[in-house]
């Protein structure tokens, strides 16, 4: 493959390297770098524009192949890409959720439905919102409670939903709803796609403890809101294994932001935060912060977790080495993903923990005040991380699978 | 640069043989009979591993090796650790064979490799001093000029297999600078030779035996030299990163064992009316588990990888893989212990064994929190 030849792939490099730095925002990846709001409206207009910028080149939607809007190239190219991309802590290709029913439509959807949907996600045309969690029903997803009714070649739609990330600005929405209410457990749910103009939907903001002024997620209300049977995802009935395809991916890919440094994973979605949180800026934080006379970093006990942090992202990556040829192999379960979430999720919280301790009384200072340490965003990522061991499977739930699945211990 | 995670096939089919081997020739019965024993070697058991190839697995060809790389022997390793396999292999051939490859003469590993390899002797290190860490200003032990050579006097003390040992590599300091790391040399020496005197540590891993060995005035030639005159100091430190990535590579093994003997009880034990598996502290804990040894696998392939590669990672790789390790198999054995209840604090109980073995590991040549501060200190110049 001409390629992959070495030169070629310098090239390459170089290629992907001008692109970063004409594409990426002005000081990027630099303590300098002033992040957008997470959640707000310039933050979301630059996901959509980099993201279609990053797929024009060439550099995202791997792994998929064209004819759903997938790019095609050497693996030896995308290794290339993706190493460069991370180096610069690029921002995942990430509108929404939308990552998610590529995922669950390349194992799920008709051809129809594939065509359909997954380009204008790949080019990050469309904001797609996620409508599993219902007030009565969060862990144990397979109790939702929202109905879906089949009337000719519609199904009506009833219900609410809750925790809706990007509720506001979610133009399409994949939902699961009970289809049979008499079928048994597991079997009575169904996989749906909506718009999220359609008659019948609307939505409420939630504030969560980080206060924004911008609501991050929010409920969804469904009152006789009519959808197409073409946006059923498989079967009627099998709602929850598609659901789960869906969940997997939804773990599995917080680690490729725990792994490039970002801080708070997925859920702060793109250009909401700087990069901080990867080692260097730690140890940058930790020997420019003094306390009680001596800065953090002579302080043994900030240095070790410091280390102990190193430690873990590199256990991540190497894990993250041996998981990748446990998928090509076909031994890999997809349970990992749990694991990957997990640990990505608990250590946020001890580095958030450990970043309040080092800055002292500056950690009760929040964004908005002129006073507060970088700008408050050590603060936030650190309250933002309390999110984190409890969206996509809280770390109750992240053990029982591990637990049960894994290693084969009987449900509780 | 090709670092592969993960198994090739030649690789599992060394790591099946190991672990049938091991398991036929190395079963419980055969450990708990050697740490009874106060030297802790079976001849026999030496013999068979000679002629399947282990000892020199990684030496050339021509001293009588099977060429393979240090990747392949941590894979055996790990094995040991798994079987908590007592012996002299990780001295003999870990702690002595390759730094002979790496830094004998010709004529030096003519003589030794060959006779390594097929089971002939055995041999061990003998750097430590009282202070019980490789750090060179606490190496005090004299090497004296005498005629051509030279004579040696000293304590050395955490010996690992010394009353097997045929042969010991001796740090001595052969001139006092202001550079501590300056004037260490290291010497073969005969263990049989007179003026050793061998006694034993009653120590708590009895898999891995060590000793308190005292030299009187022996005398030892100057072609007894591994390396050069006065710089024997960077050679143990190369010792120390190939035992670091070896002992992590035994601390998976061991790891994954305690912890799959405790999976295992999870499911058997009934209180309650159920297994306690069902319990979800159990359970919960059976995942942290899982989780710390799958992330020590990671690091530690990666670190033996980098080793093998002789990549400039390696140091960094084997630092972090040796302290995740070393936290997860402590971790991994105090909770295998706490969840067997009452039996696994049994004597007759195996969890022990690994609770010991895995201790062993996490101190030899600096435990995990030793090493993190190394890679604080390491990362801090890298950002400079
Ligand atoms: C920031 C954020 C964003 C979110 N975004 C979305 C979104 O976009 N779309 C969406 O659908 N949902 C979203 N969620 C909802 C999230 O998935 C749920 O909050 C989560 O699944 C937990 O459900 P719950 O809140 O009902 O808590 P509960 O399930 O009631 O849990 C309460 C406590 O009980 C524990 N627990 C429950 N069951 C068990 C068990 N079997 N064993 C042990 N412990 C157990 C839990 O671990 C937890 O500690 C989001 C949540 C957060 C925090």
């Amino acid at each position: 493959m001409v390629s992959s030849e070495p030169e070629k792939l310098e090239a390459l490099r170089e290629e992907v390297r001008a692109f970063l730095r004409e594409n990426l925002p002005e000081k990027w990846g630099t303590p300098a770098y002033e992040p957008l709001e997470a959640g707000s409206e310039e933050q979301v207009a630059l996901s959509k524009s980099f993201t279609k910028k990053l797929y024009d080149a060439g550099y995202t939607a791997f792994g998929v192949p064209a004819e759903y809007g997938g790019i095609e190239r050497p693996r030896e190219e995308i290794a290339v890409i993706r190493e460069e991309l991370r180096r610069q802590g690029t921002p995942m290709p990430f509108v929404g959720l939308g990552r998610l029913v590529v995922d669950t439509l390349l194992q799920w959807g008709t051809e129809e439905q594939k065509k359909r949907f997954l380009p204008p996600i790949l080019r990050g045309e469309v904001y797609w919102i996620e409508g599993f969690s219902e007030p009565n029903a969060g862990s144990d997803l397979a109790g939702v409670q929202t109905t879906a009714v089949r009337d000719g070649d519609e199904w009506v739609i009833n219900g609410q939903k809750c925790w809706t990330s990007g509720w506001d600005y979610g133009e399409w929405g994949f939902l699961l709803c009970r289809t049979d209410v008499n079928a048994p457990r597991h079997r009575n749910l169904g996989f749906f796609l909506f718009d999220c103009n359609t008659p019948g939907f609307s939505r409420r903001p939630l504030y969560q403890i980080t206060a924004e002024a911008h609501a991050q997620y929010g409920e969804l209300f469904f009152d006789d809101m009519r959808v197409p049977h073409e946006n059923l995802v498989g079967e009627e009935g099998r709602g929850w294994y598609i659901a789960m395809t869906t969940l997997i991916a939804e773990r599995g890919g917080g680690q490729v932001s725990a792994a490039s440094g970002e801080t708070g994973g997925m859920g702060l979605g793109l250009f909401g935060t700087r990069t901080i949180g990867g080692v260097d800026s730690l140890i940058e934080l930790a020997r420019k912060t003094k306390h009680y006379g001596q800065t953090a970093w002579d302080d043994s006990s900030f240095r070790r977790r410091i280390a102990q942090i190193a430690i873990e992202n590199e256990a991540m990556r190497a894990y993250g080495m041996r998981l990748g040829k446990m998928i090509m192999s076909g031994s890999a379960s997809g349970n990992e993903a749990s694991m990957a979430k997990l640990t990505w999720t608990e250590q946020g919280k001890r580095r958030g923990d450990m970043v309040c301790e080092m800055i002292g009384a500056y950690s009760q200072l929040m964004r908005g005040d002129p006073r507060a340490v970088d700008n408050g965003d050590l603060v936030f990522s650190m309250l933002m991380s309390r999110g984190t061991t409890i969206f996509m499977g809280t770390s109750e739930i992240c053990r029982n699978i591990l637990s049960e699945r894994i290693l084969g211990l009987p449900r509780g | 640069m090709a670092i592969e995670l993960g198994l090739n096939e030649e690789q599992s089919m060394l790591k099946t043989m190991a672990r049938d081997f091991l398991a036929t020739e190395a079963p419980k019965t055969f450990v708990r009979q050697m740490m009874d024993d106060e030297v802790g070697h079976s001849p026999e058991l030496w013999q068979k591993m000679a002629e399947l190839g282990w000892q020199g697995l990684v030496f050339p060809e021509e001293y009588g090796g099977a060429a393979m790389n240090f990747r392949d022997l941590t894979i055996l390793c790990e094995e040991m650790g798994r079987a908590v396999m007592p012996g002299p292999f990780y001295s003999t051939v870990i702690l002595v064979g390759l730094p002979i490859l790496d830094f004998g003469t010709d004529e030096q590993k003519a003589e030794f490799l060959p006779k390594i390899a097929n089971g002939e002797i055995v041999c061990t290190l003998a750097a430590l001093e009282e202070s019980g860490d490789l750090w060179a200003d606490d190496l005090h032990f004299r090497a004296l000029p005498r005629g051509d050579g030279y004579a040696l006097s000293g304590t050395k003390m955490f010996v690992t297999d010394a009353k097997a040992a045929d042969y010991m590599l001796v740090a001595a300091r052969t001139r006092r600078t202001q550079d501590p790391e300056d004037g260490v040399t290291l010497f073969m020496v005969n263990a049989n030779d007179f003026g050793i005197y061998i006694d034993n540590m009653t120590v708590m891993d009895l898999t891995r035996k060590q000793y308190e060995v005292r030299f009187t005035d022996v005398p030892v030639s100057a072609s007894n030299i591994i390396g050069e005159l006065h710089g024997g100091w960077p050679i143990l430190q190369q010792i120390a990163l190939k035992a670091s990535a070896v002992l992590s590579a035994e601390m998976v093994g061991a790891g994954e064992m305690a912890m799959e003997m405790t999976v295992a009880y999870l499911k058997d034990r009934m209180q309650f009316g159920v297994v306690i598996g069902t319990f979800q502290a159990l359970k919960h804990k059976a995942a942290d588990m899982y989780a710390a040894m799958e992330y020590s696998r990671s690091l530690m392939e990666w670190a033996a990888e980098c080793v093998k590669e002789d990549d400039r990672d390696a140091p960094m790789a084997v630092a972090m893989a040796k302290s995740y390790c070393g936290d997860a198999v402590k971790f991994v054995t105090d909770a295998g212990i706490q969840l067997h209840g009452g039996i696994g604090f049994t004597w007759d109980h195996d969890m022990h064994l690994y609770f010991k073995r895995g201790r062993y590991n996490d101190t030899t040549f600096g435990d995990s929190n030793y090493q993190k501060e190394w890679i604080t200190r390491k990362l801090e110049a890298n950002l400079m």
